[in-house]
């Protein structure tokens, strides 16, 4: 699979010169072609963004109007973080509780209850009685209408 | 509340022990949901099509749910090797070996990597067409021309079964006119329409199609620039003489036997005429229960001696073509090595 | 006349009832028409041919239609034709117009929906007689023009332009497809990302995952406070519908439904290409561009105009050549195989009275879809009162389903939804640009076949300028884009020089 790496080089062999405009575009060599020229336009517009914005960037660095960090200040990160975990968790598991009960949607019913259940509590506010009870009823009811009405009814292949 | 979290539990246990209950209801090897996987991404294509219908008819069969998913090619195979279970079958055509003949990427050789399956059906309709106004009225015409050094272009899509007739013209055009080969060149295209538009931007002068697709196009008054007309069906005589007699549109079987072998000749050996036949058939998991593969031959056998899918099949324009799997796999490799030849003859 | 026996009372309930279901699949966040039509199609087996057609065309402008939904309430596309409509919906439904928002994109997908239809009958084979004179040259000007609107869309227009073609970059990743004409080579990914990337990412879980998933990871960063009782949404804070909006709007709405029906009548430019023209060609020329991107109807009119017409656009070509002009009217054709009839060139002509039912059809599912969504609409935009706590889990689920379901049960598109949901949460942090880059994505990959395939035929890169008068006009187009939208960034530059002093 040496074509899964690129190499410039073969742009250049690509385009034998005889006059400026002529381009002779091999077919065994063409899904390189234009990769080639959008990753030389990416190069070029890299360039120009550096030299054109790079002076007003590091100053703007240097007063500290600008900063490196990735979360914004006073970021939930609990929040965020509990997120991206829940679903990965929900993606991996229900693909392996699917492999369990094959082709009956229940990797998607099974796991989706949870995961609804969950993300609902993790983002909740001001937590009480009225919306554990209406949270519950969601994570239950939801994913069992798509499941039964997508899945069933309509035959909609879910994992 | 009580009531309410209780309520959820019967119902998420009824869940559970309804969820397996159902799957292993009886003793066949075949039973539940079945998810046949098919090698194209197409819902209006004709893989998508045969296999609808013999999934349809296996469904009554085995009482179970068999459901196709236009996945393509690379996730069809996917999904194949992670399911051993016997849930998951894949339905192809002779792309599938043909893809690993010309060296495509992403073709394994199925006869090594999986259990071949049982054959169906065939769809007789691959074709070459010129253009109305072409001055070649016979495939031989375009032989001929090629062997006295014209360059004929013919678009088609590289690697798999649109390829495979113009690597028989070529290998033809070799055995009459040794050398000359190259005079006949290949348009890299893909779906039919940029076939189409390749003919009528002048780029081509030949292109693979498809009585379905086509055949309207060959009914257009001489003097609209989309006319074309059949120069070649690669599906032979014996094949499309089981087509009902109506034939495709109005193109009666009888005026689509002019196209096809032995009227039109397109050799592949000293001995013998090339032709072709799209074929759909099986594919399973090589570690799959063989006992599933048994079951299949035993239920598409029953399908096939009650009669109702041939006729189905038919008005779709396919041409029933049961055979059971050990046979059908015989069948292909045979095929497979015929095949090669001639694309291994072009190579040198 | 036959035909008339066939408009059965089945027959309209057939195109109510698509129309109705195809609502709702296009306004699901990750349910496409295409995916309402494909999971249909096995139904119509037991229907007769008319009938079939009936459900499926009402899917088809039901689907169409509903995706204005979800991309005005929530900023996520329903389908990948309306992310124009996000544009200037979304910050209309922020500033609690939500109701005349959706309001003034129904009447704009019903013009453009009959503006099409009327096209289509009328002029269908003419049309398609003049769509085959666009080769390879031709439809590659015709990206090239729509990726021009990167430049007037983007804020930055440098850093616009480098997220347009990172987006390109993206979108070629996988195999050179030999369907569209490729050679079938791996290209931009290591060895261990074939088994996944062999095709590429998908387009459905990369628009959801940059629009929906993204926006739930940056709610969830700043810690979901907008559920707390005065950061909700309001539904009647801002200005009510009323025609009046359409006052001046008439050039938009024919221009936007002209360029619809032309774009989807082309085969294989892509649906979503429509919409993206309309609104740049409507942000090009406006009095008001610097409105649009903040809120302004005439964005939502270019927009929904133009993505309804791609309906009957798209039919053109598929009913007089036999070839689809967009991936739904692809399913669509599975409907006329399975009844064991062939379309083509002479399809009219020999099957009048499915001819006539079809446009009957048509023309009573965008009926159906007016009268259901104009006056059902104050309920559905009560979706942004639903607390986030309840609504983002669902929203998630239904993108799993929507990334799953598309190529019909592949896990890689699930977690192409958390690749891109994540790269959609990182992008606004260092500058790139989500609108540009998804066009980029969306155009790539015709852009390529279109270039490559001009050069391998013709040989030389001046075939672009010389091939015919069609693509010199192309060219007068571009290079007018692109001017106006270099204009409009100076103004855009200056007014806010202005402002600073």
């Amino acid at each position: 699979m040496q074509c899964s790496v690129f190499t410039m080089s073969q742009l250049v062999s690509s385009q034998s010169m005889s006059s400026w405009l002529d381009v002779k575009i091999d077919f065994d060599q063409s899904h390189l072609f234009f990769p080639h020229i959008i990753i030389g336009l990416l190069i070029m517009m890299a360039v120009l963004i550096m030299a054109l914005e790079g002076r007003r960037f590091m100053s703007r660095l240097k007063l500290g109007d600008v900063s490196f960090s990735l979360f914004q200040p006073g970021a939930d990160k609990m929040r965020f973080f509990g997120t991206l975990i829940l679903i990965v968790v929900y993606f991996w598991s229900m693909d392996a509780v699917g492999q369990l009960f094959p082709n009956m949607g229940m990797g998607f019913l099974l796991t989706s209850i949870p995961f609804i259940l969950m993300m609902s509590l993790l983002y909740v506010h001001k937590f009480n009685r009225r919306k554990l009870l209406s949270i519950v009823l969601n994570a239950v009811i939801a994913p069992l209408v798509v499941w039964y009405v997508l899945g069933q009814w309509f035959a909609i292949t879910l994992p | 509340m009580k009531k309410l979290i209780s309520g959820v539990r019967v119902a998420l246990c009824a869940l559970c022990v309804a969820a397996p209950a159902y799957s292993f209801a009886d003793d066949s090897p075949i039973q539940g949901n079945i998810r046949i996987v098919i090698g194209s991404s197409s819902t209006g294509g004709d893989t998508y099509q045969a296999t609808s219908l013999i999934a349809d008819a296996l469904s009554e069969k085995l009482e179970a749910n068999f459901k196709v998913d236009a996945v393509g090619v690379s996730a069809a195979y996917r999904a194949l090797d992670r399911v051993r279970n016997g849930r998951t079958f894949m339905v192809f055509h002779d792309q599938s070996y043909l893809g690993n003949l010309y060296g495509q990427r992403g073709y394994d050789d199925i006869f090594e990597k999986y259990t071949v399956g049982q054959t169906f059906a065939i769809n007789p309709g691959n074709a070459y067409l010129v253009s109305k106004d072409s001055p070649y009225q016979s495939m031989q015409d375009v032989i001929d021309a090629a062997g006295h050094g014209e360059n004929i272009r013919v678009a088609i899509q590289p690697g798999g079964v649109s390829e495979i007739g113009y690597t028989a013209m070529k290998n033809a055009v070799r055995m009459q006119y040794p050398g000359q080969e190259n005079n006949l060149q290949a348009l890299n295209t893909g779906s039919q329409s940029s076939k189409n538009q390749a003919m009528f931007d002048g780029l081509a002068d030949v292109i693979n199609g498809s009585v379905q697709a086509n055949e309207q196009y060959t009914r257009l008054p001489a003097d609209d620039q989309k006319a074309m007309r059949f120069l070649w069906i690669t599906a032979p005589a014996k094949t499309l003489e089981q087509a009902n007699e109506s034939g495709m549109g109005k193109t009666s079987r009888a005026q689509l036997l002019n196209y096809a072998e032995p009227n039109v000749n397109v050799a592949m050996s000293d001995q013998q005429n090339f032709s072709f036949d799209k074929e759909f058939f099986f594919i399973y998991n090589k570690q799959m229960d063989p006992k599933v593969v048994a079951a299949m031959d035993q239920a598409l056998s029953e399908i096939f001696a009650d009669g109702q899918v041939q006729e189905k099949m038919k008005q779709s324009f396919f041409i029933p073509n049961f055979r059971k799997a050990a046979e059908s796999r015989e069948h292909l490799m045979q095929k497979r090595d015929q095949y090669r030849e001639i694309i291994d003859a072009i190579k040198q | 006349m036959e035909f008339f026996s066939l408009l059965s009372p089945e027959f309209f309930l057939l195109a109510g009832l698509g129309c109705l279901v195809g609502i709702i699949f296009g306004a699901i966040p990750g349910m496409t028409a295409t995916m309402a039509v494909a999971v249909c199609l096995p139904l119509t087996y037991t229907l007769d041919l008319q009938e079939g057609l009936a459900l499926l065309l009402g899917l088809y402008v039901g689907g169409i239609s509903g995706g204005m939904v979800p991309a005005v309430l929530l900023n996520i596309p329903g389908t990948p034709s309306s992310i124009t409509t996000t544009f200037d919906g979304h910050p209309m439904a922020q500033k609690g117009e939500a109701e005349r928002a959706l309001k003034v994109c129904i009447v704009a997908s019903l013009f453009g929906g009959l503006g099409s239809a009327v096209v289509l009958f009328l002029f269908a084979p003419v049309l398609a007689d003049f769509a085959i004179k666009f080769s390879y040259i031709e439809k590659f000007l015709i990206i090239f023009f729509a990726l021009t609107v990167i430049a007037s869309l983007s804020k930055n227009i440098l850093a616009g332009i480098f997220s347009g073609l990172l987006g390109v970059l993206i979108s070629l990743i996988g195999a050179y497809d030999t369907i569209r004409g490729g050679n079938g080579e791996y290209r931009l990914m290591a060895d261990f990302m074939v088994p996944y990337l062999e095709t590429g990412f998908s387009l459905l879980p990369v628009l959801i995952g940059l629009f929906g998933l993204a926006a739930i990871f940056e709610e969830a960063e700043k810690g979901l406070k907008s559920d707390t009782e005065n950061g909700r949404v309001k539904l009647k804070r801002g200005e009510h519908f009323s025609f009046s909006v359409f006052k001046g709007q008439l050039t938009n709405l024919l221009r936007s439904t002209g360029i619809g029906t032309f774009v989807g009548m082309l085969p294989g430019i892509g649906g979503s290409a429509a919409s993206v023209l309309a609104y740049s060609q409507q942000k090009n020329l406006s009095k008001n561009a610097s409105q649009m991107g903040k809120g302004a109807p005439e964005g939502l009119v270019a927009s929904e105009s133009a993505n309804n017409a791609l309906t009957g656009g798209a039919l053109i070509p598929l009913l007089s050549l036999g070839i689809p002009g967009d991936s739904t009217t692809a399913v669509l054709i599975g409907a006329f195989t399975l009844q064991g009839l062939q379309v083509g060139p002479l399809f009219i002509g020999e099957h009048l009275d499915t001819w006539y039912a079809m446009m009957t059809a048509l023309v009573f599912a965008n009926l159906v879809m007016f009268a259901v969504m104009f006056f059902a609409i104050r309920h559905i935009a009560k979706v942004v009162m639903v607390p986030k706590h309840i609504l983002y889990p669902i929203i998630i689920m239904m993108c799993v389903v929507g990334a799953y379901a598309i190529n019909y049960g592949i896990m890689f598109d699930v977690w192409t939804l958390l690749i891109f949901g994540l790269l959609g949460w990182l992008a606004s942090k260092i500058g790139i640009e989500v609108a540009p880059l998804v066009i980029g994505f969306i155009l790539g990959p015709s852009a390529e076949i279109y270039f490559v395939k001009s050069l391998e035929s013709y040989g030389t890169y001046s075939i672009f300028f010389t091939k015919s008068p069609i693509a010199i006009f192309l060219w007068v187009l571009i290079i007018a884009s692109i001017i106006f939208s270099i204009m409009m960034h100076r103004k855009k530059r200056h007014q806010s020089e202005l402002e600073a002093n």
